[in-house]
């Protein structure tokens, strides 16, 4: 209990509500094979289209497929994507960042500079050029929006990198003479994989919104697996008949975004320089609404 | 002294690019010191008077731009790589700050660890053994070991600082200021075992610090640095005793004294006047523009190091005349404010 005791205050500082819902989207996604009540692709076109019913909580969809068990399934499929598509960004950000940070100089302008390229085209570009050259498909999506978030955790690894290795006690270690592979391994590394992890929170919402914006544009996650932006595209014909099945994966959606936003909003101000915070807070503002802008425009 | 030197710096010279175009900061200029084995040299000068620069120079935190750095004859600015790591670990440096020094995700004994590992121990045993012997060596005890650096007091970080350099057998240690961040209660432990050290284990120590009193107590010779330049350097006891370079005297002087009735009628502020940017440095003598002796001269060259007596010079024209008492900046500068 002593053990739990640091965390639980921490937790207790974060906004509640937020907390819930990530805490549920990770619970849903984490165990979703098991929670789900019905098999979320059998189709039966006689209950197609149906309200809530006892059989299906929250009704079927256009083919009568279980809208309650697709929406948990969703959550996994959402999870799971972004997880890979952060995860692929953070790598190659906290590598090329923490390696600018590490040697300054030439080697950090030109690392920089190709940061600094690919944070002024905007993400959606970025993936949408690497999908129209690959074809779509779900590891194409992955890789198309690991391209396009990098250069924002690679910048953020650099500034974190750059006052690591300015502290005395990376200096203690030159001075002891130890190999550039220990300080870079041993302390750069493991230091800044601290840091920018948390701001990996921050972007995980926007990162859901883009997978949800491609699959939506049929240019991510292919059919038959649920994915809300998918959902949201099988039902728009029926948006003023049945307005339950649009409404029904945008709330999902909407609450994994704000949910993520939120939270990984004040964790970020709480942990990572203030001015820094600032700046990507307000960079990732204007991200989120050029992709939900883009979800309303297709 | 007969040994060879441990320690010599010949000609160092540091500059930083400044934020103006094409011109430089020369933090470090042209300095050569000595230092002996099992000696404790003190560095005296002005907070931005380029003092620790030379010292984080000489162990390689900064790059000099010419000049060389011989650790028992060999020059380290010939190395690179593994053989420049190797060679300069006989050469550490204790750090102002003890709270920045050590890493906070650490524990004591894998701080110290860590500098066994580097210095080439292999034996987990051996190195447990030599952990234990260090912090003994330190006077902290060795159940210390598992917690974290966060947790110790400053007083106790510094002792573990410097463990961790005693851990790679340094020939020479630099202490920058190794004191002035601590509580004065703990100054004169940290100073009393430092003094044990360099007794029991013969490092020499290259003690750098703007608390005139404390290099008195330590140190066997001083050093004088104004603007990047030494300008006075000799035996403690006879440079404290006489002070033959204006800076120094001044310098001297501007120490507050202890004593409350002396303290009041001390002659008013001593030192006038900014220290001159180090990008554009007064020609000639470095001081002259707040030496109350200055003359048309000392504009024209560098005045040459004078020697009054064996081991003591000092960079001044009129170093005679001071050494042996004849003149003083003290009062000059009272004739020239009256």
């Amino acid at each position: 209990m002593n053990m739990l005791n640091p965390i639980l205050a921490r937790l207790n500082k974060m906004p509640r509500a937020a907390l819930i819902t990530i805490g549920l989207f990770f619970a849903l996604g984490t165990f979703a094979p098991w929670l789900a009540p019905q098999d979320p692709s059998t189709q039966n076109l006689l209950e197609a289209g149906l309200g809530p019913s006892a059989a299906h909580w929250l009704g079927t969809d256009h083919l009568g497929r279980d809208t309650f068990s697709r929406l948990i399934i969703a959550a996994n499929t959402s999870l799971v994507s972004v997880g890979s598509v952060l995860g692929a960004a953070m790598t190659i950000g906290i590598l090329l960042g923490t390696i600018a940070g590490y040697h300054r100089g030439w080697v950090d302008d030109l690392l920089m500079r190709v940061v600094d390229v690919g944070l002024s085209v905007p993400s959606l570009i970025i993936s949408l050029a690497v999908i129209g050259i690959v074809g779509p498909g779900y590891w194409t999506m992955v890789l198309a929006l690991a391209l396009a978030w990098w250069p924002m955790s690679g910048r953020i690894s650099r500034a974190v990198a750059v006052s690591i290795m300015s502290k005395p006690h990376i200096e203690a270690l030159r001075v002891l003479g130890a190999s550039p592979w220990r300080i870079y391994f041993g302390h750069l590394l493991p230091g800044t994989i601290g840091s920018v992890m948390v701001y990996a929170t921050a972007d995980a919402g926007t990162a859901a919104l883009a997978v949800a914006t491609l699959s939506f544009l049929g240019l991510g996650i292919q059919p038959p697996t649920p994915e809300w932006g998918q959902m949201l595209v099988d039902a728009l014909p029926y948006l003023e008949s049945d307005p339950r099945q649009v409404l029904l994966p945008g709330l999902a959606l909407t609450a994994a975004v704000i949910g993520f936003n939120t939270l990984g909003e004040s964790i970020a101000l709480n942990r990572i320089p203030k001015p820094l915070t600032r700046r990507m807070l307000a960079i990732r503002r204007a991200e989120v609404a050029s992709w939900s802008k883009e979800n309303s425009d297709a | 002294m007969t040994q060879a030197p441990v320690l010599k710096v010949e000609n160092l010279q540091t500059r930083f690019k400044s934020v103006q175009r094409d011109k430089y900061v020369h933090a470090v200029d042209d300095v050569s010191i000595e230092l002996y084995p099992g000696e404790i040299v003190g560095l005296v000068g002005e907070s931005g008077c380029g003092k620790s620069t030379l010292g984080r120079t000489i162990v390689g935190l900064e790059k000099a731009s010419s000049g060389r750095v011989l650790l028992d004859g060999v020059d380290l600015s010939a190395l690179s790589g593994a053989a420049l790591r190797d060679s300069r670990r006989a050469l550490q440096y204790v750090f102002q700050d003890p709270y920045s020094s050590l890493n906070d995700r650490q524990t004591v004994g894998e701080t110290i660890d860590e500098a066994l590992v580097i210095a080439g121990t292999r034996s987990p045993e051996e190195r447990n053994r030599r952990t234990k012997e260090l912090l003994d060596q330190v006077g902290l005890a060795s159940a210390v070991s598992d917690r974290h650096t966060r947790e110790l007091s400053g007083g106790q970080r510094q002792r573990v600082a410097i463990a961790r350099s005693l851990a790679v057998n340094p020939r020479v240690l630099i202490c920058d200021e190794p004191v002035s961040a601590l509580d004065l209660s703990i100054r004169a432990q940290v100073m009393n075992l430092f003094l044990r050290l360099q007794k029991d284990l013969g490092v020499a120590c290259l003690f750098i610090a703007h608390d005139l009193a404390l290099v008195r107590q330590a140190a066997s010779r001083v050093y004088v640095m104004y603007l990047g330049k030494i300008v006075e350097h000799g035996p403690s006891q006879e440079l404290y005793d006489h002070p033959s370079h204006p800076y120094s005297q001044m310098l001297l002087a501007s120490a507050p004294e202890v004593d409350p009735r002396i303290e009041k009628n001390r002659r008013g502020p001593l030192m006038i006047g900014e220290v001159p940017s180090p990008t554009n440095p007064p020609s000639g003598c470095r001081f002259r523009t707040r030496c109350p002796l200055a003359v048309d001269d000392c504009a024209k060259a560098l005045p040459p190091s004078r020697v009054l007596s064996p081991g003591h010079t000092a960079a001044c024209t009129f170093a005679g005349d001071l050494h042996r008492g004849k003149r003083s900046a003290l009062l000059q500068q009272e004739v020239s404010a009256a």
